[in-house]
């Protein structure tokens, strides 16, 4: 098990402590959102932080459940917001592992249906993965009678602002082929967007599949293993031993970092607060053990200090 | 009921069973029809049953349609029944909200302008319905104008459901002493020819994982329908039949409320499930074991023709 025992978890680390982490680990792996930035706005010291682990040599990785743009849009934004030297390939979202996870696990032969929107269907295309086409308003088209495409081998789902009915129900019809499979790109219930506003996320729509299908949805995104997998795989075999999983939220980031054997630490910039955390830690139920992060720290501008004294160390 | 067999219903059964009970309930979808095509000897049977004396009512999970509109569905294959014989999930939601709940304002709904019509009768004014696209940006969706008016969400079967729907429920329910009701779990909405439509059961769930809150349900199995006719009617539940195909809403509203239970094969549920919730060692799946089971409610025909001796 990753850490110390998890129920001795939570522990909030600052200056040397911090220090020593960041000299014991070489690989960071970030969530973005309420970690790195709230919507446009970096959180502040982000950037330093990032620019630093990168200069010292350290992998860092940014691994999000935000499906709803391509990587070449992050590369983009993190330029915007002061990030330099962040790759393409240091960025995994859902959605470009969602197009690994049909390409080289399932070497899908067909078409997918997706429920999602252009940033989704970008990263399919681009992993050479045939979509059924959006359909345009038929005026023809009714719940009850939709046409279907042929050779659908998958329906995947992820953030759909667009979702209607008739997607739903086409959606259904697809799965009722046992040899279909069935994929979401992460179960987020919902999104939070900057000053504490949410918006309904991918989970609530794979939860009215799950229930029109009768049938649980693989999912791709953070808790599930298969993103570090894919880091893994990228970067030829990645010790979970030397990695550190930054996240903001419990249920997804710390669970994943669990499920992977990394270590944890939880930024409180974002959704869960240490209470919540505290509270999994005191439950009976060994399995809410999982969601405790090793650390907590207020900020990942908290590691600032700890890369002036190892500064000063080396002068 | 932990005792009900699931005994074939035949002989001289079926007419023990009609003269223990004083009304009888009838599910509509896949007991006297089936989306537009009424069961072969399904109107005659009600029709026995009312020349013998006995109450008939008809409750359904669909709440795409007003009592009114039911009435004239009954009609038009050959049934015949009155506005007030039909309890259907837009009504009994409507009078759950009025009389459970004591809501007097507005609700935000998702759903058919039926259950719109149903809230409207009983002066509950219904924001939401019809399309509702997205437009704008994130932000904006997130900072939906929330009507101070609205007491309550309430979501039944909308074939309009979005995922700005979606959001604006969401937004609402996270407003605490905001109420949050549906109609119905049903997975699916059984159409002509066993073709299905995701239910209301898609949608509500939708709501219920975004909101990370849960809905109080009016349909079947829960015990509001019963009581919604019982009280219409004064009816004594030991003398009511309920007639219905699916094991997980009629019969489980059967046992919950403890009226007898007759199964019927022209729908979803099958003999072998019936067979197999009573042969299992839970009390849970017991609950959803009929007392009889009939192929058809045709098959109750012979005994409501046959004999003319009155009951002993």
């Amino acid at each position: 098990m990753a850490g110390a025992f998890a129920f001795k978890g939570c522990q909030k680390i600052r200056g040397a402590q911090i220090r020593v982490l960041l000299e014991a680990k070489e690989f960071f792996l970030f969530d973005c959102d309420g970690v790195i930035w709230h919507g446009e706005n970096a959180i502040t010291g982000a950037a330093k932080v990032v620019n630093a682990l990168i200069r010292r040599g350290k992998n860092v990785v940014f691994v999000t459940n935000n499906s709803t743009r391509p990587r070449e849009n992050y590369v983009n934004k993190f330029t915007r917001l002061g990030f330099t030297d962040v790759m393409l390939d240091q960025i995994f979202s859902s959605s470009y592992c969602s197009a690994l996870y049909l390409r080289d696990v399932v070497k899908v032969r067909g078409q997918v249906f997706v429920i999602g929107c252009e940033g989704l269907r970008t990263e399919l295309l681009e992993a050479g993965i045939p979509c059924v086409e959006e359909e345009e308003d038929d005026p023809d088209a009714t719940i009850y009678n939709c046409a279907l495409a042929p050779d659908v081998k998958a329906v995947l789902v992820g953030h759909d602002d667009k979702l209607t009915f008739l997607k739903l129900a086409k959606a259904s019809c697809y799965l009722r082929d046992p040899e279909c499979l069935f994929l979401a790109t992460d179960n987020d219930p919902w999104h939070p967007l900057s000053g504490g506003r949410i918006l309904p996320g991918s989970g609530s729509l794979t939860a009215a599949l799950e229930v029109a299908s009768g049938r649980k949805a693989t999912v791709i995104g953070k808790p599930s293993r298969f993103m570090f997998e894919c880091i893994s795989s990228q970067f030829s075999g990645v010790d979970p031993a030397q990695c550190l999983m930054v996240g903001d939220r419990l249920e997804t980031d710390m669970l994943f970092g669990s499920n992977c054997g990394l270590d944890t630490m939880l930024t409180l910039t974002g959704v869960s607060q240490i209470e919540e955390a505290q509270e999994y830690r005191s439950s009976d139920l060994t399995t809410n053990h999982s969601y405790v992060p090793d650390y907590v720290v207020d900020t990942i501008a908290d590691f600032l200090p700890a890369f002036e004294e190892i500064e000063e160390q080396n002068d | 009921m932990s005792g009900s067999q699931c005994a074939r219903l035949g002989g001289p059964l079926v007419r023990q069973l009609l003269d223990s009970v004083d009304s009888v309930l009838f599910d509509c979808d896949g007991v006297i029809w089936r989306g537009d095509q009424a069961i072969p000897g399904a109107a005659r049977v009600i029709s026995l049953l009312k020349q013998r004396g006995k109450r008939v009512v008809f409750v359904t999970n669909n709440s795409t349609k007003t009592r009114r509109m039911y009435a004239d569905k009954l009609s038009s294959l050959g049934f015949h029944a009155a506005e007030d014989d039909v309890f259907g999930t837009a009504f009994c939601c409507a009078a759950y909200l009025r009389s459970e709940c004591g809501l007097r304002g507005k609700v935000y709904l998702v759903g058919s302008d039926a259950m719109r019509q149903e809230l409207e009768a009983l002066g509950i004014q219904a924001v939401g319905v019809g399309p509702d696209p997205v437009s704008g940006k994130q932000l904006d969706w997130a900072s939906v104008p929330l009507d101070p008016e609205v007491q309550a969400v309430v979501v039944g079967f909308d074939e309009h459901f979005s995922y700005m729907k979606l959001n604006r429920a969401m937004q609402y329910l996270t407003q605490k002493d905001c109420l949050f009701v549906g109609t119905n779990r049903d997975t699916r909405l059984p159409l002509e020819g066993g073709k299905a439509v995701p239910g209301t059961g898609c949608l509500l769930q939708a709501v219920e994982t975004a909101a990370q809150r849960q809905a109080q349900t009016v349909g079947k199995p829960s015990r509001f329908m019963f009581e919604c006719v019982a009280r219409r009617f004064g009816l004594r539940p030991e003398r009511c039949l309920m007639v219905g195909d699916r094991l997980d809403t009629d019969i489980l509203l059967g046992s919950a409320c403890g009226l007898k239970t007759l199964l019927t094969l022209t729908g979803v549920s099958t003999a072998a499930e019936a067979a197999a919730h009573r042969d299992s060692g839970s009390a849970e799946r017991r609950a959803m074991v009929p007392d009889y089971y009939v192929e058809s409610i045709a098959d109750l025909l012979p005994a409501l023709q046959g004999e003319d001796e009155p009951p002993l």
